[in-house]
């Protein structure tokens, strides 16, 4: 596709933001919104330039939480999943108490652990490997559980090794369903760090998001929600990049046909 | 190389709710080292199944199977199959399909890959080998299937219709390669197909199956000589055999 027509493409997408802002900023003035209910964006991006430093370094406190809470989920996720998948022991045990689990609200653990660990890092990272672990774990059960069967019977007809089958056909096969939790789990650890920190933290954009609410300083929280959304996106982001160099075949990510 | 293949007694019965469902048999079949027999039946007559037990992917009901003078107890590794879904991998282009078998049998791809190219040219997709499954046709995923089938050189084939979705050009053609094939190779292969024409081109023995639950109701030796080439298939013989087969069916209210 030429670059020309890319940015046709894209063009909607991308002038909506900056129209919005303007409007926004329009409303907020005409109609004398009171700085501690709306900010104009104005506002906001000032705050956000202000107090740059703190934001910066709470960005790296929580991104923190939120990268090492999704990653030590997948460490343990992906592993688990295939050990469900393959063993009917754990399947009639481990499973039913991973999906009663999962509907349990894992943030009702947040004061929990505040009691037990602290105000520190550990609880916030165990709270967002816990909203990350769960659709890790389940959607990579699946994945690893429907494997067609003749495409297991082709395997068995070359006489394949557990782990030639595991390697060739059982992980390719299996990667487009995993990519379905990682993503669910990108999306649920930036909310779980935030609320993490909001309800017992002494940094991060949670803690400092609670802050600036409570002194009514409604243009610092909007930077700060600026920054989080920012945040979820760049985890997203960076998930959904590795899914499209590993999957270029898969369905989901072939190129639209050219009449769409 | 090849070997002989023995049926005894073999049948199957599915225990599905809400009835168990009797696919076929108790019947016997041999295929000898070497020749090429064609199974022909109604839909649903237990033609798949009947193959999945010989290739030792499924157990049967009753009965025994031997191959090679072996009794089949588990999967059979000295095979090659085509499957009625021809079950392809999207992470994988053409030849590297065909190169699955190298890989799951861990065999250096370097060994095999001369040959998956030249199965791939005797189909005409010799274009096609850096392309992935869902850029082909129906036929092409189907020959792709084939070529897997015979890479690894097996003495036994099976093909459950892999000539079923191809277009009548290219169905021509194939069954030509394969002859060729198997006159080269000498391989024991059976074959499951719709198309009578194509099981009395092809076979030395049509062997005829019932409906469900199946049955053999005749094995029909096909003296033409070979290759069966157009010539050999105008010929009166030729059509006397498919009009046998076809009259079987139409007794059995299928045609
Ligand atoms: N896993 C299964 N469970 C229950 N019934 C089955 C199963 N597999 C096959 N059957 C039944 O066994 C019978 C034979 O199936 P099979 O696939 O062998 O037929 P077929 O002769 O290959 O038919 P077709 O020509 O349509 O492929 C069918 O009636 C089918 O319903
Ligand atoms: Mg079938």
């Amino acid at each position: 596709m030429a670059w020309s027509e890319r940015l046709r493409r894209r063009a909607p997408g991308l002038l909506w933001a900056p129209g919005f802002l303007v409007l926004w900023e329009a409303i907020v003035r005409l109609l004398e919104v009171p700085l501690y209910i709306v900010p104009p964006p104005s506002a906001v991006l000032w705050q956000l330039w202000r107090n740059l430093p703190r934001i910066a370094h709470y960005t790296l406190v929580t991104g923190g939480e939120t990268l090492g809470g999704f990653l030590i989920a997948v460490a343990a996720g992906v592993p688990l999943a295939l050990a469900v998948a393959f063993s009917p022991f754990l399947r009639q045990t481990f499973y039913p108490a991973a999906v009663t689990l999962e509907m349990v609200p894992k943030i009702a653990f947040a004061p929990l652990f505040v009691t037990w660990f602290g105000f520190g890092y550990l609880p916030k990272l165990i709270i967002v490997f816990l909203v990350c672990f769960f659709p890790i774990l389940l959607n990579g059960i699946l994945a690893f559980s429907s494997l067609p069967l003749e495409l297991r019977r082709l395997c068995a007809s070359t006489g394949a090794t557990a782990l030639r089958m595991f390697w060739h056909v059982r992980l390719p096969a299996a990667l487009p369903q995993l990519f379905v939790g990682f993503k669910g789990a990108a999306v649920n650890a930036t909310v779980g760090a935030t609320i993490a920190e909001w309800i017992g933290g002494d940094a991060g954009l949670g803690y400092y998001i609670q802050i600036a609410t409570g002194d009514l300083r409604m243009d610092l929280a909007f930077a700060i929600i600026m920054v989080l959304a920012l945040l979820g996106l760049a985890l997203f982001g960076a998930v959904a990049l590795v899914e499209r160099l590993l999957l270029p075949w898969h369905v989901s990510q072939r190129l639209p046909p050219t009449t769409a | 190389m090849s070997v002989a293949v023995e049926v005894r007694g073999a049948a199957k019965t599915f225990p599905a709710s809400p009835a168990p469902v009797h696919a076929f048999g108790p019947l016997d079949l041999d295929v000898a080292a070497g020749s090429f027999v064609a199974i022909v039946g109604p839909s649903g007559c237990g033609k798949s199944t009947l193959l999945l037990m010989i290739a030792g992917l499924l157990d049967g009901s009753a009965g025994e199977i031997r191959v090679g003078g072996r009794p089949v107890r588990g999967p059979l590794t000295e095979i090659g199959i085509v499957f009625q879904s021809h079950v392809l991998v999207d992470w994988r282009d053409v030849l590297g399909n065909v190169l699955l078998q190298a890989d799951l049998r861990g065999i250096p791809r370097a060994a095999l890959e001369p040959r998956a190219r030249e199965l791939l040219r005797s189909v005409g997709l010799d274009g096609f080998a850096t392309r992935r499954p869902y850029e082909l046709s129906g036929g092409m995923q189907q020959r792709t299937a084939f070529c897997r089938a015979l890479v690894h050189d097996p003495p036994l084939v099976l093909m459950d219709e892999p000539l079923g979705a191809l277009d009548a050009m290219t169905r021509e053609q194939l069954r030509s390669d394969l002859e060729r094939l198997w006159m080269r190779t000498g391989k024991t292969v059976i074959l499951v197909t719709h198309g009578i024409e194509e099981a009395v081109q092809l076979a030395d023995r049509v062997v005829v199956i019932s409906p469900r639950p199946g049955r053999i109701v005749r094995e029909i030796e096909v003296p033409l000589p070979r290759p069966r080439t157009l010539e050999v298939c105008e010929q009166a013989e030729f059509h006397a055999l498919v009009g046998e087969i076809r009259r079987l069916f139409a007794s059995y209210g299928v045609v």
